[in-house]
């Protein structure tokens, strides 16, 4: 007999779920007593999905913070994989059941739900947290790409370039403080080169590094997270 | 091939055991074997409504410890609403004074340092009536329970709350409309009332004070549901629990209509009896014409029922299927499958899904095939 399965069967937690802290992801700020109804729903038919574009914001806000309720907390050691089911703080790696493009089927939007869920608030424990690999999990791992998370000072700005004859040699970004960019670099290993004015990556404020690249290609969370 | 959670709401006229309890102690009338009828006493109990205290050393102005000197009936005995119950004499300055007794009970105790007395209300004499029409299967006269085989319609709610209660069914309002706190009078003490599509917690604290046996609803906030259901929400329920009445919510959270079927066949059961089990989200309308006995006379039930709670059973879509919406849009919407579509759709939400189109009593929609369930 098939299973039906959804966004949410992989949670148990969903109740204990503040509905202020799925409201606050929302713009305009919802309703409470709807977002709980709805989340009520979702706890009673995990298997339904999102018809309208609103419904998706309020399910990628419930998946949030369905995340970060499971988050390792910054101070507690690193989790090891086991401990959370999505995030290897050890390996720095972000784990996404592949089952999940499945109901939120662009890629940027689904790692960056689960970087806001997983990272967001966290205290850096030490500088190699600002570089993680992002995994997708089933029954074959792939992995998908790079998250950086700069070290912004106010006003910040990253030049990143990205090396290779792919890139036309060399292709280069700019991402300031506050701002998150996803750099397309399909291949399994990515030449970037960093150049940082008011902040650091790694302890660093010029290097080259090679970094995971993939079907997602390079996150830049320059949002101070 | 689509699948779908396949949901029984309605089971017209199966015959089916039905549980019916003395309220305290007492005897059974009844063997198993026996043949009932609604009206038929099965059994009768002795009820304690519970015990009232009295200051009665405040009330005569006196010492705590002399309370026992101006009581005018002894521990132990009856005393009547309105007797005589203690009394001190005028003295120089002060007026005599006369306490009568506030209701019907025994005079049970005296607490000389604090002046308290306790009067236990004389207990009630409770005649059990079989409610239905059946066949007595067993009697356990320690429980003071009596089995009875019927033939009941039973509907099935999505969750709920509340041991088994029974009572008298009234349709409070629509199916569309919510209920008020002040539509809910003494007058329902031991009702089963029919909300439309949303009970608030006001309501639910008026059902409970005003005694109210059961409440059936289309939905309920998800908070309330919360707070009656020991803070969490866990589908299917791991614990039973019980606030003083028993709610069966029968589509879901939020402002919820009561499906057209469900409320249907409760107008046919409006000021007849029913009972309704909360945590199993369960309402037994037990048939109330007497040629139901024909059936229940041929049919045996096995010796235990297998109940199980929270089991979903998957069943594969196909048109002329009757379905109900479980997803946000539309919900709780109910039609019949008319067509299911061969090639995936793009939604708003960025999913791709295949669609069934299902026309209800009013349009047709068209909704991902994950978002319905079947129901028979």
């Amino acid at each position: 007999m098939p299973k039906l399965s959804g966004l949410f069967d992989s949670f148990d937690n969903l109740d204990q779920i503040a509905v202020e802290n799925i409201v606050r992801w929302l713009k305009p700020p919802p309703e409470p007593g709807n977002i709980e109804n709805y989340l009520a729903q979702r706890i009673l038919y995990p298997q339904t999905v999102p018809i309208t574009e609103t419904e998706m914001k309020v399910d990628l806000a419930i998946l949030r913070e369905a995340l970060r309720l499971l988050s390792p907390k910054s101070g507690k050691g690193g989790a090891m994989l086991g401990d959370n089911p999505f995030v290897n703080v050890t390996l720095r790696k972000i784990l996404i059941p592949s089952k999940f493009l499945y109901f939120i089927q662009n890629l940027s939007i689904l790692t960056w739900v689960f970087v806001d869920g997983l990272l967001f608030g966290r205290k850096r424990e030490d500088h190699f947290e600002d570089l993680w690999t992002i995994v997708l999990t089933g029954e074959l791992d792939e992995i998908i790409g790079s998250l950086v998370i700069p070290e912004f000072k106010k006003g910040g700005e990253l030049k990143l370039s990205l090396m290779g004859k792919a890139y036309g040699l060399n292709k280069s970004y700019k991402i300031r403080a506050g701002t998150l960019m996803v750099i397309p670099c399909p291949k399994e290993r990515c030449q970037v080169a960093f150049e940082l004015k008011g902040g650091e990556i790694l302890d660093k404020k010029n290097f080259a590094i090679e970094i995971y690249g993939g079907r997602l290609g390079l996150m830049i969370d320059g949002r101070g997270i | 091939m689509h699948f779908a959670q396949k949901r029984i709401r309605i089971e017209q006229d199966v015959v089916a055991r039905i549980y019916r309890s003395l309220r305290g102690k007492g005897k059974l009338f009844v063997a198993p074997g026996q043949e009932v009828t609604p009206e038929e006493i099965i059994g009768s109990s002795q009820f304690s409504s519970g015990f009232r205290t009295l200051n009665l050393a405040s009330s005569l102005g006196v010492q705590p410890d002399e309370v026992s000197k101006y009581i005018r009936k002894s521990l132990g005995s009856r005393i009547y609403k309105g007797e005589l119950l203690a009394y001190r004499s005028e003295r120089l300055f002060k007026k005599g004074k006369v306490v009568t007794c506030p209701n019907d009970g025994i005079l049970d105790f005296i607490n000389s340092k604090t002046g308290d007395i306790k009067i236990t209300m004389l207990p009630q004499n409770l005649d059990l009536p079989a409610g239905v029409y059946g066949i007595v299967e067993a009697c356990d006269e320690t429980r003071g329970q009596v089995v009875i085989r019927t033939q009941v319609s039973a509907v099935h709610g999505v969750f709920g709350s509340g041991r088994m209660r029974e009572g008298i069914l009234h349709i409070l309002t629509r199916r569309s409309d919510l209920v008020k706190r002040t539509m809910i009078s003494p007058q329902q003490d031991g009702y089963v009332l029919v909300d439309g599509s949303l009970i608030s917690k006001d309501s639910i604290m008026s059902a409970i004070s005003n005694s109210v046996s059961g409440i059936i609803t289309g939905g309920i906030n998800a908070q309330d549901y919360e707070d009656i259901a020991g803070g969490r929400l866990v589908f299917p329920k791991k614990l039973e629990n019980d606030i003083g009445v028993s709610i069966v919510v029968c589509e879901g959270f939020g402002l919820e209509p009561m499906g057209e079927d469900i409320y249907e066949i409760l107008s046919k059961y409006e000021d007849r009896f029913v009972q309704l089990d909360g945590n199993k989200a369960l309402i037994n309308l037990p048939s109330y014409q007497s040629n139901c006995m024909i059936k229940i006379r041929k049919t045996q039930l096995p010796q235990i029922q297998p109940v199980s709670f929270g089991e979903t059973q998957l069943v594969e879509l196909a048109v002329g299927q009757k379905v109900r919406v479980i997803g946000s849009s539309f919900s709780a919407e109910q039609g019949e499958i008319i067509a299911i579509d061969k090639s995936l759709t793009h939604l708003p939400s960025g999913i791709y899904v295949y669609l069934a189109t299902i026309e209800t009593a009013r349009r047709k929609i068209q909704v991902p095939t994950q978002n319905l369930e079947v129901i028979v």
